[in-house]
């Protein structure tokens, strides 16, 4: 095991978690399984190369992936889930096809090529780190993972709203029942999730590039985290980011053709042993 | 009637599906006043519970619940909660992931020093501040109760529906339980008190209600029921 090839794994963790930490926050509060969360990724990359392409401005650009996303959840929550609420199967359906039609309309827009976010010249190139050269912006992923795996820890542990948040995985009604709008802590949280896919896609946009099946690629990765690590858990999102994104690299190295087996073999024997995954509660 | 804290059901009609639970329930409850409802399982008072506080299942066909002379029956259960109803459900229903603390100051701002705090809370149950980080599921049966209650008077309720707090409570617990309800009804909030531990409402409440398939079939003060074995032995199978 390289050092290089542990950064490739670690890096590539990051940016998973960030998209598998907003799928798992709206399937763990809403019990919505968010197929369109792979579109979302894809469209807030091609809103971040649109503006940063527009402007220049990276951080801008960031911003816009995230809140164009953010409001795109709002759109979906208002005008099409409401309609499905409390119906799984439905709500499924109902995701998939606004993950088609996403898909399709970015092929409109911006054609099959594959694009790349374009960053600024401090994130170009590489840096030495642990007696190794690595390019900076991968880096910077991986502290951007951090970061946001930090700030939402924080965000669900010692803010009320985040209280709130898990108040309403263990027992939705019951909060509803003391007083508090339930359904407006779902919407914050379904956008919230949302904006996650935008800064994933962001990221993303530029470490994997943006292409049309990309965003079938990171759903499915993001499913392997959220199951393997258990439903609504954001340590469980950390962690089988951190477990996918290691095998997915190692897998590659060491067994290029069972590159996908590497990963969703271990995912099945997991899932005898503990269905919930490894941080997961019964409902 | 526009007077205040009153809760008024009037012929309720509910349905799980297709199936009738209330039958045209018609009760009231006022202000720092403990009303008992009581009757055997299945015989609605859960249902009945869960319809005044608008939560769903079960769906209201016909009939109506009013507070204040404010008719509740199509508002949402947060929207009643503000009205200052509480409900210290079934089961208690904590939440397992939430520190005793959070339980509290979830449901309010923890600036705000208008009516209950987290403070005074523990002051009325040290006990929940000794287990003050312990978790919804980390309990026992009395500390769960406590921090039900505690929870329902975060919102400063002016009504609590408690359903079968003695549950699951020994003996001893069970005479706390009877002591802290006496204490909201000096504070002058009214309970209404679902019980299939026929002794311990009686020991508390003003009125009974006696539920029996989805239909009122007793009313009267709680002296009046002790006196009449008959009816206790027909509807709750005790004498």
């Amino acid at each position: 095991m390289s050092v290089f090839q542990l950064l490739n794994g670690m890096t590539f963790a990051a940016l998973l978690f960030i998209v598998a930490s907003g799928f798992t926050l709206i399937f763990g509060l809403l019990r919505i399984v968010n197929l369109a969360h792979g579109a979302l990724y894809l469209l807030g990359g091609y809103i971040g190369l649109a503006v940063a392409q527009a402007t220049g401005i990276y951080l801008l650009s960031g911003l816009a992936a995230m809140g164009g996303i953010a409001l795109a959840g709002l759109v979906l929550d208002q005008t099409l889930l409401r309609w499905v609420k409390g119906y799984e199967l439905r709500q499924v359906l109902l995701t998939l096809g606004v993950a088609l039609v996403i898909n399709d309309l970015t092929l409109v827009i911006w054609g099959g090529d594959t694009f790349s976010v374009p960053v600024p010249p401090e994130l170009q190139g590489a840096a030495s780190i642990l007696g190794v050269t690595y390019p900076k912006f991968r880096l910077f992923v991986l502290a951007v993972g951090v970061a946001t795996f930090l700030a939402l820890w924080l965000m669900l542990n010692k803010t009320r709203l985040g209280a709130l948040i898990r108040a309403g995985v263990d027992d939705a009604e019951m909060v509803e029942a003391s007083g508090i709008n339930i359904q407006r802590v779902f919407l914050l949280t379904f956008m919230l999730g949302a904006a996650l896919a935008g800064l994933g896609g962001w990221l993303g946009g530029a470490f994997l590039t943006l292409y049309p099946s990309a965003d079938s690629e990171i759903l499915v990765f993001s499913m392997a985290v959220v199951i393997i690590g258990g439903r609504g858990s954001l340590v469980g999102a950390a962690v089988g980011s951190v477990l996918i994104g290691m095998l997915n690299t190692f897998g590659q190295v060491w067994f290029p053709e069972l590159a996908y087996f590497v990963i969703f073999g271990p995912m099945a024997v997991l899932l005898a042993f503990r269905p919930l995954g490894l941080f997961g509660r019964a409902a | 009637m526009a007077d205040n804290g009153v809760l008024e059901v009037r012929d309720l009609h509910s349905f799980y599906g297709a199936a009738h639970v209330l039958h045209g329930v018609t009760l009231n409850v006022r202000r720092g006043e403990v009303v008992g409802l009581l009757g055997r399982n299945g015989m609605g008072k859960t249902t009945l519970i869960r319809s005044i506080m608008g939560l769903s299942p079960p769906m209201v066909r016909e009939g109506k619940v009013t507070w204040n002379g404010e008719d509740m029956t199509a508002l949402k259960p947060h929207d009643i909660a503000q009205r200052k109803i509480a409900i210290v459900p079934q089961g208690r229903r904590l939440y397992s992931s939430l520190s005793v603390t959070e339980h509290l100051t979830m449901l309010k701002n923890a600036r705000s020093k208008e009516g209950w705090t987290v403070d005074k809370i523990f002051g009325l149950f040290p006990r929940l501040a000794e287990r003050r980080h312990h978790r919804g599921n980390q309990l026992s049966g009395g500390e769960r109760g406590m921090l039900a209650v505690g929870r329902a008077l975060m919102i400063d309720p002016e009504l609590i529906l408690m359903d079968e707090p003695s549950e699951g409570l020994a003996p001893v617990m069970v005479q706390h339980l009877e002591a802290i309800v006496a204490s909201l009804k000096q504070m002058n909030i009214g309970v209404l008190l679902v019980e299939q531990n026929l002794y311990s409402a009686l020991e508390v409440a003003d009125r009974v209600y006696i539920l029996e398939t989805g239909r009122i079939v007793h009313e009267g003060t709680s002296a009046e029921l002790q006196k009449t074995p008959d009816v206790l032995m027909r509807y709750l199978g005790v004498h």
